[in-house]
This record gives structure tokens, C-alpha cells and sequence, in this order.
């Protein structure tokens, strides 16, 4: 039904209908800023991801053609747009990475949330490119494994892959130092 | 029935896709909640582990949206196109009767002028000419309303 309808607001909003371009950024604009938000840990980054995601989308909507979802392309182009700037970022800092020891889980009753909430982003934050998107897409987003799969133009099997690798780690830093202690 | 679920693969869709089977591929969901129901302290630990980790990334924040930022990406959406060419954006097509009604009082006016403007006299203080152009624009006479008329 979502497919339908965004065919019947992808025309409007085409030709300039600005109920349906309010429609479409509203539905949209906030998964995609989640997505480069935790792709990327900047928010300002995020924000011109978001834009230029959206830039591309309305240049593309006069001869857009409904071979995948809206919102699975929306995705495909702020991820690719993620990796670009992650690429630039390894090119121009090659020897810098993301920050370890200060944001370690300690005992559970001395983390208050936001001290939780801070390590598990650190967390993802690490992980390599592929697998923190397979987690954003399906851990946090909640996309379907044939979606995320599409979004990230990979196998379901490759996508399981990724994902296992990704919780295993997570799961080695967030949990089994705390259970330990 | 195939029964294909073994305990290895319900063990690596627990630690894949979370503890709740709602998340886990349509393909195994039966299959994998059948096996967890029927030998619940088999998965007792992975299920334990994989709920723990899924709590801390449920109780990550979402990032909001700013007005400022929706609005950015309204801007740069399509426009309206105006139909037509340079004419149309002249003459507004939602008032056609505007343009129309423009031309119908030059044209009375016009013919207002031929038909009732009086004759030029020596006495008159303005040249026929400039007579002219007041009946063309005014589309009526001022004379033929003169106050001796209305008596």
C-alpha cells in the first residue's frame, strides 16, 4: 500500500505539488537522517547527507521509475553517500580511530543511561562501514532483511554475515567485559 | 511436516537478528519459534545475551528532525510548471475574464468616442484631438454628463 501511495506522491510531487514533497520528507527525511547520523557520528555531516540524499531524489523524480521502493533508493543513496564521506575522511586522517578506553562499559549500576547510551554509539561508531550499516538498517531501523539487503546492494547471506559480525563484536565489548566484572 | 531448524541455526538467529522472533527472516520464524517453545532452556543463554544487547540499541535516541532542515529540503523540490509560453505568464489563466474585460472597455471606449463625441467648436478650451483621447480613455464623454442634462 506505502508503494502505491508513494507512486502517487512521487508524480505530484514531480510536478510541483508541495503537499505531496511535505508528504515525502516527512515519511522519509527521518529515517535517513538516523541512518547517516549513526553512520557517520556527526550530526552536521548527517544533516547535509539528508539534504543532498533529498537534492538527488527530487532531480530523479521527473523520470523516476518504480523498479525498487522509494524509500529502499533513499537509502541506497544516503549510504553510498555515508561511505563517500567515510572514505574521505580514512584518506585525509589515515591513522585515526575512533576513540576506545573512555567509553568501555564498566560495572552496570555505575553507567547512568546517557553514559550507556554514549559507550553503544561509540560502539557502532567502531565497527567497519558495512556491518554498522547492516546494523543501523536492521537492528535499529528495523528494515526488513530482503530491504537492507537491497539497500546495501549484498546477498541476504552476505547481509546475515555482516550483521552476525557486527552483534558478535558488540556483544564482545558491551556485554561480556560487564558480565565479567 | 520438514523440520530443517536445528539448534545451531536458532542459536545464530538469536545472535543475529535479536531474541525476539518478530525480527528474525520470515524463512525460519516458524521453524526457529517451534524449536525455541519446545526446548526454551536450550536457548536460555544466547536468548539472555541477545535480549541485553537488544535493549541497549532500543535505548538508542533517534535523532530528530529540525524545522530548519525539512524546510531546506522543501525548498529544493520542484516547482509548479507554468503552462504555456511567455503570454500565459502575462495573462494569469485562473482570471481569464481579466484580460478580456481590458479589451472590451478599450473597444467601447473606442466606440464611444466615434459615435457621441460633439463636435469641435473655436470656443472649446481643448483641441479635438485632446477630446479624443479623453473619450478613448474614459470610454464615455464627459460632456454628454453635464449637470444641465441631469436637470
Amino acid at each position: 500500500m506505502a508503494f502505491a501511495s508513494d507512486l502517487d506522491q512521487i508524480t505530484r510531487a514531480a510536478a510541483g505539488d508541495a503537499a505531496a514533497v511535505r508528504a515525502l520528507v516527512s515519511r522519509y527525511s527521518p529515517g535517513v537522517l538516523s541512518l547517516a547520523t549513526r553512520m557517520l557520528g556527526d550530526r552536521a555531516e548527517a544533516e547535509d547527507v539528508t539534504q543532498e540524499t533529498f537534492i538527488r531524489a527530487w532531480k530523479a523524480l521527473g523520470s523516476w521509475e518504480p523498479r525498487a521502493k522509494f524509500s529502499t533508493w533513499l537509502h541506497r543513496v544516503a549510504l553510498n553517500l555515508c561511505y563517500d564521506r567515510l572514505r574521505k575522511r580514512r584518506e585525509i586522517f589515515p591513522d585515526e580511530l575512533p576513540d576506545h578506553a573512555d567509553t568501555a562499559l564498566g560495572p552496570q549500576d555505575t553507567l547512568d543511561q546517557a553514559q550507556r547510551v554514549k559507550a553503544v554509539e561509540a560502539a557502532i561508531s567502531r565497527l567497519p562501514e558495512r556491518q554498522s550499516a547492516a546494523l543501523t538498517l536492521c537492528a535499529l531501523q528495523g528494515h526488513s532483511q530482503n530491504e537492507a539487503a537491497e539497500i546495501m546492494d549484498v546477498s541476504v547471506e552476505a547481509l546475515e554475515s555482516l550483521l552476525a559480525r557486527a552483534r558478535r563484536t558488540l556483544r564482545g565489548e558491551l556485554l561480556e567485559g560487564r558480565n565479567a566484572s | 511436516m520438514t523440520y530443517s531448524m536445528t539448534d545451531a541455526r536458532l542459536i545464530e538467529l538469536i545472535e543475529t537478528w535479536g531474541a525476539d522472533p518478530a525480527s528474525w527472516p520470515e524463512a525460519d520464524k516458524a521453524e526457529g519459534k517451534a524449536l525455541l517453545g519446545a526446548h526454551p532452556e536450550r536457548f536460555a543463554e544466547p536468548i539472555a545475551q541477545a535480549r541485553q544487547l537488544d535493549l541497549m540499541l532500543g535505548a538508542l535516541p533517534e535523532p530528530e528532525m529540525t524545522a530548519a532542515l525539512a524546510q531546506a529540503i522543501m525548498d529544493a523540490a520542484p516547482q509548479p510548471k507554468r503552462a504555456g509560453g511567455s503570454l500565459s505568464r502575462w495573462i494569469d489563466l485562473r482570471t481569464p475574464w481579466a484580460p478580456a474585460s481590458g479589451l472590451a472597455a478599450a473597444a467601447f471606449g473606442l466606440l464611444m468616442g466615434l459615435t457621441v463625441a460633439p463636435a469641435a467648436s473655436a470656443d472649446d478650451d481643448v483641441t479635438a484631438e485632446v477630446q479624443e483621447l479623453l473619450v478613448s480613455a474614459l470610454g464615455f464623454d464627459p460632456a454628454n454628463y453635464a449637470v444641465e442634462d441631469v436637470e
